[in-house]
Formats: structure tokens, sequence, C-alpha cells
């Protein structure tokens, strides 16, 4: 996996490297975040498990700072990272984007990889490792859905942020395809990366992630491993939507 | 703080960025149905402005003296420009809306605003596009030009420079407010609504409140097509191009203060309410420059050269104080005919309106209502005309010189010209939309290049 060339230094292993503390986000008068709080370690890959509606997007794009919030913070090795610099940590990936989609895919991935000072053989290696080289000639408006998500997948590696948001990243894969994904994100996790994953499909969520966030009506319901939430609950068999159903 | 190191953010290059929002507007219909719908518009103008300046002309082989009357910039390129101002007006804002409603539409403004460049650079990027897409634009109605040369046609480039650099300008200002009701607006739809309303609007204040005293005569030179006015005239004015470069530097602020969809909304008013009162502020500023050249071929906005000669040496100050309301039609003329060349040319001119504020009716009354008063030298004198004829005799009586006599030769010999403007209708009509409809499928249809090192290393391309 290419490396960090841009990245900023990185924290030992196990200590909190993005902290979120007591996020609160309102729409109006509807409350889509209280007082949300966890931290993200490196090179782990947090599950955000809830359903839809629960906040999980929102949740993502405050910490991306892509969205006001009405209370809390972020902290990067615990000093505060203000709004306007989050882009320097994070890079979020939206669901449901096409991302430039009058241009073809290879125009893209080269946007990508000038913007970040990218060379031609990390392009590759990036392109290769999602499965995108089949496509590099068609427009992105042209790519069906599961490519369109190799693409997304494919920009957030080229980026050099320690933190990585997805926001539905199997959407769109079947089953192999997700099991390949799901082999790619590990190994961008070993390179030293944290990813962070919104997933609604629980049984993906418990093949890939270290930690889970539960999430529902905008609260924090549980935090930890699988063992950990088993241990909560007592049931040191459950499976995760088990584990969800009973705590949320 | 062990932050990201941002100056790796300040070397991000420029170029990509510049060659995605060019390419984004290219892989738009936008602009190519503009330049498809120009193509008739522009040649139907230039037919009909050729035929008029014709028949014009004929007229002129008889009356030799009307001759200096032809003017190509009136005759030819104003009306052929016109039919570009309309497009520009009611077309080029969907093109310039595309720049960023399109990303807004999609989603990629989400990844756009994450990438290493600041959000400035990112509307200044919009904004290079969109003069590059005002410069394809503009090729039909330029074309006009070598055709109208091919006739035997003459183009004097001063003056045509200051034309295009007025329709430059007023380009940039209908792409700016559109870049700004993009950023404020979720979809193109409403964004087009937003800038029609400024386009038209101004049309509307042009209709409504040109001439009316007071406040709604300052609003009505606010509209945007006055400012296109001047320079079809042949004047390059200090005063307009800054303050037109101050309305497309706030517009672009504004699009740039609402860009970003973290930052919260009440940091968005106030930024704005901030940024609005700066530009406020510098276009009350700019309104106050005397600074203007007269670019036309003619002279039509100076005296003749003879008198420009003779004022220019009149360094005392020269005091003007019009008796006249602003919406009085003999102040237009004498602000046409008189003050505006005076400006221009005397060292130390100030013009004093009396009436300022109240209307004809209330000040026709008055004994002096009509007089304008010139000081100069400690002398003064009265006159209610409104032409330069009586007005420089006075003046030169109230500085003890002698009336200038015109030398031969100085005086503008105009440019008659009949020619057949049927022959610029198979370019305008056929072959161009051809060359362009080729363009557009070529873009359409042809694929980058793939570097060779990915089809090398397994690609199956």
């Amino acid at each position: 996996m290419i490396a960090d060339r841009r990245s900023p230094p990185l924290t030992q292993d196990g200590a909190a490297q993005l902290q979120v503390a007591g996020i609160t986000k309102w729409y109006g008068k509807q409350r889509a975040l209280a007082d949300v709080s966890f931290d993200i370690r490196r090179g782990e890959i947090l599950g955000l498990i809830g359903p839809n509606g629960s906040g999980k997007t929102t949740l993502l794009e405050t910490v991306a700072g892509l969205l006001p919030i009405n209370a809390g913070s972020v902290l990067w090795q615990r000093s505060s990272l203000p709004q306007h610099r989050r882009c320097e940590v994070v890079f979020y990936l939206p669901d449901g984007v096409r991302p430039w989609d009058g241009q073809h895919v290879i125009r893209v991935l080269q946007f990508f990889a000038s913007t970040f000072g990218r060379r031609a053989a990390e392009l590759d290696e990036v392109a290769r490792s999602v499965g995108l080289q089949q496509v590099f000639g068609k427009r992105v408006c042209a790519l069906s859905k599961g490519y369109t998500r190799r693409l997304m997948l494919a920009l957030a590696l080229l980026t050099p942020h320690p933190v990585l948001l997805m926001d539905e990243p199997f959407d769109g894969f079947d089953i192999r395809q997700t099991r390949e994904m799901m082999a790619l994100m590990r190994r961008v996790a070993a390179h030293g990366r944290t990813l962070a994953l919104a997933i609604h499909q629980l049984a993906d969520a418990e093949r890939v992630c270290d930690r889970f966030i539960l999430l529902a009506d905008g609260r924090v319901c549980g935090i930890g491993s699988l063992d950990d939430l088993r241990a909560r609950i007592s049931q040191p068999t459950a499976r995760l939507e088990d584990v969800f159903l009973a705590l949320t | 703080m062990r932050s990201p190191d941002v100056t790796t953010v300040r070397r991000t290059p420029l170029r990509p960025l510049l060659a995605k929002e060019v390419a984004g507007l290219l892989n738009g219909r936008a602009l190519w149905t503009m330049l498809l719908i120009l193509c008739p518009l522009v040649g139907y103008s230039f037919f009909q402005a050729v035929a008029l300046y014709g028949e014009a002309s004929a007229a002129a082989r008889d009356q030799p003296q009307l001759a200096t009357s032809l003017s190509p910039l009136d005759g030819i390129l104003v009306p052929t420009f016109g039919a570009f101002y309309v497009t520009a007006t009611l077309l080029f804002p969907f093109v310039a809306i595309r720049a960023l409603g399109h990303e807004k539409e999609t989603g990629s403004l989400k990844l756009l605003v994450q990438l290493p460049y600041q959000i400035p650079t990112l509307i200044a990027a919009k904004l290079t596009a969109i003069s590059f897409a005002w410069l394809i634009a503009v090729t039909p109605v330029v074309s006009a030009l070598p055709l109208w040369l091919s006739f035997g046609g003459h183009i004097d480039p001063l003056e045509t420079s200051n034309l295009l650099l007025g329709h430059l300008l007023y380009g940039l200002l209908i792409g700016t407010i559109a870049l700004f009701a993009a950023a404020i607006s979720d979809n193109s739809a409403t964004a087009a609504i937003v800038t029609l309303a400024f386009t038209i609007g101004s049309w509307v204040l042009d209709f409504a409140l040109a001439g009316q005293p007071g406040a709604l005569g300052w609003i009505s030179r606010l509209s945007l097509t006055q400012a296109l006015h001047t320079f079809e005239q042949g004047v390059l004015s200090a005063a307009l191009l800054l303050g037109t470069c101050t309305a497309i530097v706030g517009f672009a602020t504004l699009a740039a203060i609402w860009l970003h969809p973290g930052t919260s909304l009440h940091k968005k008013l106030a930024r704005t309410i901030v940024c609005v009162g700066l530009a406020g502020l510098l276009l009350a500023t700019t309104t106050q420059l005397r600074t203007s050249s007269d670019l036309s071929e003619d002279k039509r906005n100076s005296f003749p050269a003879a008198d420009q000669r003779t004022l220019a040496r009149l360094n005392e100050p020269l005091i003007v104080t019009v008796h006249l309301a602003p919406e009085d039609p003999r102040y237009v003329d004498l602000q046409r005919n008189v003050l505006s060349k005076l400006e221009r040319v005397v060292p130390n001119l100030t013009i004093r309106l009396v009436t300022a504020g109240q209307s004809v009716i209330r000040s026709a009354g008055e004994v002096s209502y009509g007089e304008i008063e010139y000081s100069y030298g400690g002398h003064s004198a009265k006159s209610r005309s409104t032409s330069h004829r009586e007005a420089l005799p006075l003046l030169y009586g109230l500085a003890g010189v002698a009336v200038p006599t015109p030398q031969a030769g100085e005086d503008y010999p105009g440019y008659p010209l009949v020619a057949d403007g049927w022959i610029a209708l198979p370019w305008f009509l056929v072959a161009l939309p051809l060359l362009i409809a080729v363009a557009w499928w070529w873009w359409n249809r042809h694929a980058p290049r793939i570097p060779a090192q990915f089809v090398k290393n397994g690609g199956q391309l």
C-alpha cells in the first residue's frame, strides 16, 4: 500500500489518535446528535453501526468538518482540531456521490494524484488494488454502482490523510467484491491508516471492524469490540445483530 | 500541537484544478448550446448592421458631410455585440452556474472542499474557467470582425478593444453573480432564478427608475447594463472600471463565504455583512473618481481637437453651477454635451448641482432654474444653453483666451461602406455552427490517453 508521504506524525498503536468530544447537532428543532463522544485509534477499523436516521452520516460529516456543529469538539492527538483544519487530517468519502461524473475515470484519478503529489506508479498501484483499470477510459457517469464505489475508494487511497471516514463503503458490492474490499481495508489499516466506516449491514461490519460504536436516535448506545459489547449484555456468543438489538 | 504540515498544502499545484474546472464546463451542454444559439443571433445582427450601414453609406455618396457621422463602432460593432450581450445576460449564467452547481448537485463539492486548496483558490479557479468559457463564447461575435474587414470595412483597434473589455467585465460580473447564486442555492434551477433576478432586474431598473430623482436615480445607476453603455460609447472610465472590478471581486468573495458546507449560518451572515459593507465603501469611493478617457476614434465624447488643446491649458479652478434637476432632459443634454467632456479635459473642475435631490416640478418655479453659471479666474458668466457651441466661447471669454480655430485634417473622416451582408450568413448559419458541433462531438467522443505504464502493468485497455 502506498506510503503516506505527507501524513502527519502518527501516534503509537492503541493510543487515541482522534477524539470526538460531546458533539451535538441540531437540524432546526430536531436533534440529530446528542453529546456524542468516542475516540479512534491508529490503525483500527471503527464501525459506526445504526439504523437509517440514527445519525451515522451526520456524525461523519461533522467530524470531517463538512457540517457545522452546535456543541462539542474534535481533538487530534489531544489538541483541538478546528473545523477548517479537519481536512488536513481526515478525509471523508460520502455515500451516493458520482465524483465529477462528466469526466473520464483516469482524469479524476489523475486529478487527485496530481493534487496530492502522487507518482504515476502510486496511482497505478491504487487502481490495481481496487480493480479500476478496466474502466480507465470510461466516463464516471457510465460506471456501475460497484465501480463508482471502487473509484471513490481509490480516491481515498490516493489521499495522504491518516484518518479515512467512509459512508456505506460496501453499498453496491456483491459478496465477493465486499470481501475483496474488506481485505483491502485490512491491508490499509495494517499500514497505519485509520478507518471509520458507517455501515448498516451488521454482518459486513462484524467481519471487518475492530471496534463498534452503536448509534440510535443520535445517541451512543455502546462502544467497544464485539467481545466488550457481548460482555455488556452477558451473551458471550451473541452476534453483532443481537448485541445491537439488546443495547439500542 | 502536532498537526499536519500545512506547508505541503500551500504547494498544491493549481494546474490539475484548473484543468478539472475547464473540463467540467466543456463537458456540460450549456456552453455548446449557447454557442450554437449565438451563431444565428450574431449572424443576423451583423447582417442587419451591414445592411443598415450600407444604406446610410449610400446616402453619404450624395452628401459627403454625412460620411463623418458613419462610425463602424455605432454602425457595426455595437449592434453585433448587442446579440452577444443578450445571450450573455440570459444564457451565460447557465454556463457559469454549472461550474459550481453541478458539483453541489452530485455531491462532488464535498470532496472538493476537502482537497488541500484554500476556498478562495477554488473560487478563483472556477472564475478562471468561467473566463475561459467567455473567451470561447465570444468567438462567434469576434469572427464578425475579420468578415467586416474582408468587406473593406474599417475597425479602430482602440475603441474595439475598449468594447471587448466592457463585454469581458460584464461577462465576469454575470459569472461571479452566478457563482454566488450557485453557492447559496441547493440546486442549479434556484441558482438560475437568483442570477436572472439580478440580470433581468437590471433591465427593470433601467426601464423603471432611470432619470428618477434622488435615491431612485442612484439605484438605477446600479444597473448592470448601464456599465456596458459607457464602453459602447468609447469611454474608458476609471470609476466604472474599478467599480465593476469591485463588484466582481465582491460577488466572488460572497461565493467563497457561502461555499463551504461546514461553516455555520451565522458566520456566513456575519462575513457577508462585512463583505457587503467593504464593497459598498469601495464602490462609493470609486464613484468619486473622475478620470476617464475617450477612446472613440471620432472623439464623440470630446470637444473638437482645437478646443481640447485650449481647455487643457486652463489651470485655474473652473466651477460650473447647474440649476437643473437631474431628471430634466436639459441636464442630460448638458451632461453629455458639455460637463462630461469638460471633466475629461479641464484639469481643475468642480461641478455643483444646486437642485440635486429635488424634482423638476419643485424646482421649475425658481427664477434661476435652468441657469448654468461658469466661474473662472474671479469672473463668472451665465447661460441656459446645453450646447458646447455656446458654453465654450463663454469659457474662453472668462479665461481671456482666443477662440481656437480648427485645423484642417483633424475632423473624423467617417468610414462609409456599402457591402453585401448576405456573404456573412453562410458562415454564421452553416459553417460556424457546423464547426462548433464537430468540436462538441470530438470533445465528447475522444477518450483520454492512458499513460503507457498503466497498460504495461497489467491493464486490460
